[in-house]
């Protein structure tokens, strides 16, 4: 059995996998880029191997540079993370061909979740229901396509068969949009994943993004950790995620019937290691299948607060052979937990990537709070990789608890030399939609503007003035060589005594 | 002592009266304000209300980042902002307009062209980075001075790639 552990990954995700693998005594080996040889994960592992240049394609993509670091440092497993070639089949199998265990499914159950029409079409035969469309009918092509829609109803989205994040889809409200929008729909995701084939989809009006998490194991046991919600979203990206969610609230008997199909959706592909059904719910508690991420998700740790559960060590127990170390009758959810991802991205500037270096941070800490990152004070962010700095997670006895520790959190935390979507969570926490919970996937890009929000807050302009001139003083004062220059210490502040000295 | 200081388009009038005073537009504060020694991190009483706050500088401007707010200042002695003014200066300084690329990237698409008027908001260049596609827009109304990029360019952080006058 394994005792050392390969991380193919980097960033939080990869930090993440090094803590639970620390705690289970196994020793970890990490992999980095040119950019990334100061990184927390490199820093933080037992080995760290360079893998490449700084683009993924040439470096945390290559599925050989990976498994001949696991064969030189003797890993018996490896974790993929998230991204990367986390749902890549051919990355399962080759693990497998070379008698490396893979610390999550088998290579059928991605393959199968991965294409998204063969996904709906498998768990659809097991009784799952799944947002009306092209029930796996293969590739079909535009004819065959114009004579289903009006059956399946409008409005429809045009989605990509081979991938998601937005790409590819097209929505639809009448059948004359039809043929212009399958055109513009077939060539973004030819371009995207080098496949035009598309599938036809019912837009689901008012929907929410609700998920449910799943743990297997291979004695046959499959059982669901409750439900987060998803549904703060901006062009398909999550923003912020809850668990449980406002919307399932105390209805536990839906709660237990969505947690039981997700557990048949899984079973339908033999599911092994942690996995999410993403389901899409409508104002009537109606829920349909969307896809399953056959792998840990960023948002996992809500689910870890509520539950109790350490989900990353499930992974590896599971992958070592044991059973899981809960049944479901003893899964409860707890409390209600939170999570704002922190992204190096501009909001007032259409969530545009900052680049840059984090000159200055500092972490918000205390009883309930919980941060998740990979970057810390010095550290450079490049273009090579997502946005993502870090999740800031909360948990409080009740919604109305974590909504108030979320907003001490976000304030505490200060993060200098990037822009980030932080003032983003903070105008979030203060709309009345959000609050009470009535919200759905488009509530981000209809009904909330940060102009609006900003118009909400609180701001100290004469402060940020009486700060700003008392430092432009001093810098002037050491300029004219009044006091010392360099040594920024406090003995320092005596800027306006000397400047009477020197005027008298 | 006394500065003109500009807060996000915001102008006032802070006179530094003594170690332990500064008035804002008249309003006088009683002050303390510390610095913590490794990095521009101040606390500030004000009337014995506490603020902390980075202060650093940027672009020839001064930044405050407190509480999640990021304030843009500058900073200008009165004497000399006077003698600029009278020199002809009139008002805010209205340069030229230099859209820089933010970071690295790939021109997908530049919907304008020399001697086009714009107004605020039109979109000037659309750049894509960090697999996402950006669009760029023009801060003021004018008129597009140069245009230095094409479409399928690729351009390095900080590149000039559209003037607007």
């Amino acid at each position: 059995m394994f005792n050392k552990v390969l991380i193919a990954n980097r960033g939080e995700i990869a930090v993440r996998v090094i803590r639970a693998c620390k705690e289970l005594g196994l020793q970890t080996v990490a992999v980095y880029s040119d950019v990334d040889r100061n990184a927390l994960h490199v820093r933080y592992a037992d080995e760290a191997y360079h893998i490449g240049p700084p683009q993924a394609r040439d470096s945390y993509l290559r599925i050989d540079k990976l498994l001949e670091v696991a064969k030189k440092s003797g890993a018996g497993a490896i974790h993929p993370g998230y991204g990367f070639l986390a749902e890549r089949a051919e990355f399962a199998q080759a693990c497998e061909d070379e008698g490396i265990v893979f610390i999550g499914p088998k290579p059928h159950a991605i393959a199968t979740m991965g294409d998204k029409a063969m996904a709906r079409a498998t768990v659809s035969a097991a009784g799952v229901p799944v947002v009306p469309g092209t029930e796996g009918e293969g590739n079909l092509n535009d004819d065959e396509l114009l004579a289903l829609a009006p059956k399946i109803g409008f409005p429809l989205l045009i989605k990509a068969v081979a991938g998601g994040g937005g790409k590819g889809m097209r929505e639809v409200r009448s059948l004359d949009e039809m043929p212009a929008a399958l055109r513009a729909a077939r060539a973004e995701a030819e371009a995207a994943f080098g496949d035009g084939n598309v599938y036809l989809e019912k837009l689901i009006e008012g929907a929410r993004h609700i998920e449910i998490q799943i743990l297997a194991d291979t004695h046959g046991n499959t059982i669901h950790l409750g439900e987060r919600e998803c549904s703060i979203q901006r062009r398909h990206q999550k923003l912020f995620e809850e668990s449980p969610s406002p919307f399932v609230g105390q209805d536990e008997a839906f709660r237990q019937k969505m947690g039981q199909v997700a557990v048949r959706a899984a079973q339908a592909v033999d599911y092994i290691s942690a996995g999410t059904i993403e389901f899409l719910v409508d104002k009537d508690k109606n829920f349909y299948f969307l896809e399953m991420n056959t792998r840990l998700q960023v948002e996992h740790p809500i689910t870890e607060y509520v539950t109790g559960v350490d989900i990353v060590k499930e992974q590896i127990r599971i992958a070592r052979g044991r059973p899981l170390s809960y049944s479901q009758d003893q899964i409860q959810m707890h409390g209600w937990a939170m999570e704002a991802r922190i992204n190096a991205e501009d909001p007032y500037n259409n969530f545009m990537p900052s680049i840059g270096r984090i000159e200055h941070m500092l972490l918000p800490t205390g009883p309930g709070v919980r941060v998740d990152t990979g970057v810390y004070a010095g550290f450079e962010i490049t273009p090579y990789y997502d946005s993502l700095i870090s999740k800031l997670i909360v948990w409080g006895e009740t919604r109305g608890h974590a909504i108030q520790r979320m907003r001490r959190a976000l304030e505490e935390y200060k993060i200098v030399g990037v822009r980030t979507t932080i003032p983003f969570h903070q105008n979030l926490l203060k709309q009345s939609r959000f609050i009470a919970g009535r919200f759905d996937t488009q509530f981000v890009e209809e009904r909330f503007s940060m102009e609006e929000a900003d118009a909400m807050r609180e701001t100290y302009p004469e402060i940020a003035a009486i700060m700003a001139t008392l430092v432009a003083h001093q810098e002037t004062l050491r300029a004219a060589h009044v006091i010392r220059s360099a040594k920024r210490d406090t003995s320092n502040w005596k800027w306006y005594a000397r400047w009477e000295r020197i005027h008298r | 002592m006394k500065y003109i200081t500009t807060v996000n388009d915001q102008e006032f009038e802070v006179e530094i009266l003594d170690e332990r005073h500064v008035a804002v537009n008249g309003k006088v504060y009683e002050v303390d304000m510390t610095a913590m020694s490794n990095q521009p991190l101040y606390s500030l009483l004000a009337d014995a209300r506490s603020f902390e706050g980075y202060v650093y500088e940027s672009d020839g401007q001064w930044q405050v980042l407190m509480g999640g707010t990021l304030y843009e200042v500058t900073v200008e002695d009165e004497q000399i902002k006077r003698l600029r003014m009278a020199g002809g200066g009139g008002g805010k300084e209205k340069g030229p307009y230099l859209l820089k690329a933010p970071m690295p990237g790939l021109v997908v698409a530049v919907p304008v062209i020399e001697g086009q008027e714009v107004q605020k908001g039109d979109v000037l260049v659309v750049l894509e980075s960090m697999k996402m596609q950006n669009e760029l827009k023009s801060p003021k109304a004018g008129k597009v001075e140069k245009v230095k990029v094409e479409a399928g360019q690729a351009v390095e952080q900080g590149q000039v790639m559209v003037t607007v006058v």
